[in-house]
């Protein structure tokens, strides 16, 4: 689509132009990283841009043929080619306005440069892109440097796998199957403790009056019986047999048959 | 008058056991704490009649001490961290197994905005870097909390304003922001302006 636009306005800049090393869009962070690579690359006068030379090698780049996938579709997908498309323009509008034989004036009479506000954007970035790399080249605590903590389970960090295997899965699976005798079975464990009768027992508790969920739990033998207990607890109370009432946080719990209140 | 030179020599001798065992104790209490221990915090667990000067001394002689050896103590985020020397970082990663995760550029590049130019908002990063800056780059900057909003611009759309949280000056083996490299070269637009002008007049 930008081809023959190209074509038509630079057809006699293709054979001047210093051949460049092929590069794609998919190596630079955006329109200003690939034009300072194009300057800095052919020591270009930053103050100073050719910017017809610069235009039409810039332009050449857009529309390069064998440009990865993700540039190919650079007339499709908006987001990636947009920002490129937009510094195509400037570029070209800085051109033409080069090309004008009055430039515009400041409020002090000197000429305008109409590339100086390019340059300065170059520079900016070109700074930023300098402290970036000097930032990642800190020392970084997980990376390069580590301090001792409790858990080495570092976030951010990738654990490589274990190489795959499946023989040893396969010779592992028949260890195992060796020392269990050949044979797993399931073992149906019946419930011992039902809940309807710790709930009778819980109501009966409460009969004298409020008590401290505490001191309900305290005598419950073992995991299961806890287990049943809070359970017969929770379904009296939805069931509004008991109230549950608790004042302050992580205070204490009070349970209440609910004929106490009032 | 011998009793009281012996006692000028006692105490003397005191002294000097003293300031060994402070900053045996306070080696101790750096190592044992998960977070870079402020100096704060020390006089806190040390006890007031210890004076600051003297727990600084004990860590600057502490730090010395350390300078040669496999661990360091450094100062990061306004604390005292011991931390392994970086020559060793391959060693590390092998022990513990990790692939550190690597940053792309433009995450990068983002951070060294958000730094330097702190508070800064998302449309001043993308017009610095030219391109639009994906929602994913903030996010994951947010995550390892090297980033946060400071709070919103007070212009059309009310953007937020990022900044450098305190996590990013401890993985960033920075004592304070002051401490990232280079940032008295960093231009302001006025002097970005100047630069372009001079040139301008050489020509002329």
């Amino acid at each position: 689509m930008m081809q023959p636009v190209q074509a038509d306005l630079f057809p006699a800049d293709g054979d001047k132009q210093p051949v460049m090393p092929p590069v794609h869009l998919d190596q630079f962070e955006g329109p200003l990283d690939l034009l300072l690579h194009l300057i800095r690359s052919q020591q270009m006068d930053i103050f100073d841009i050719p910017i017809a030379m610069l235009t039409s090698q810039y332009l050449a780049l857009l529309v390069e043929p064998d440009q990865p996938a993700a540039a190919q579709q650079a007339g499709l997908d908006l987001d990636i080619a947009g920002d490129y498309l937009v510094m195509a323009s400037t570029l070209m509008q800085l051109k033409s306005r080069m090309l004008l034989p009055r430039p515009q004036l400041d409020d002090e009479g000197n000429a305008i440069d109409p590339r100086a506000e390019l340059a300065a954007q170059l520079i900016a970035y070109e700074q930023y892109r300098l402290l970036a790399e000097e930032l990642n080249a800190r020392p970084r605590l997980g990376r390069d440097v580590f301090a001792r903590c409790i858990f080495p389970e570092a976030e951010n960090v990738e654990r490589p796998l274990p190489e795959a295997d499946l023989d040893a899965l396969l010779l592992a699976f028949r260890h195992v199957l060796k020392r269990v005798g050949g044979e797993v079975r399931h073992q149906i464990l019946v419930e011992t403790m039902s809940v309807r009768e710790q709930m009778r027992l819980v109501l009966e508790r409460l009969g004298a009056g409020g008590m401290q969920l505490d001191e309900m739990l305290q005598d419950s033998p073992g995991r299961e019986a806890l287990v049943t207990t809070v359970l017969a607890i929770l379904e009296l109370w939805r069931q509004q047999s008991i109230s549950v009432v608790q004042s302050e946080c992580y205070g204490s719990v009070t349970l209440l048959p609910k004929q106490v209140m009032h | 008058m011998l009793r009281l030179c012996y006692a000028i020599a006692e105490t003397g001798y005191a002294l000097i056991v003293d300031d060994d065992a402070l900053t045996s104790r306070i080696e101790a209490l750096v190592l044992a704490s998960d977070e870079p221990l402020t100096i704060k915090r020390l006089v806190a667990v040390l006890g007031d009649d210890i004076a600051s000067g003297d727990i600084r001394a004990a860590l600057l002689e502490l730090e010395t001490h350390y300078s040669t050896r496999g661990i360091r103590l450094v100062q990061v985020a306004d604390g005292w961290q011991f931390r392994t020397a970086d020559e060793h970082a391959a060693s590390v990663q092998q022990l513990w197994q990790i692939r550190p995760s690597r940053l792309s550029r433009s995450a990068l590049e983002t951070l060294a905005i958000i730094a330097y130019r702190q508070p800064t908002t998302r449309a001043e990063i993308e017009a610095l870097r030219g391109v639009k800056t994906s929602g994913s780059i903030i996010a994951t900057l947010q995550e390892r909390e090297w980033i946060k909003v400071l709070g919103r611009k007070d212009v059309p759309g009310r953007p937020h304003l990022y900044g450098t949280g305190r996590q990013f000056l401890v993985d960033f083996n920075l004592n304070s922001l002051n401490d990232l490299p280079e940032s008295s070269q960093l231009l302001d637009d006025d002097e970005k302006e100047q630069m372009i002008s001079n040139h301008r007049g050489e020509e002329q």
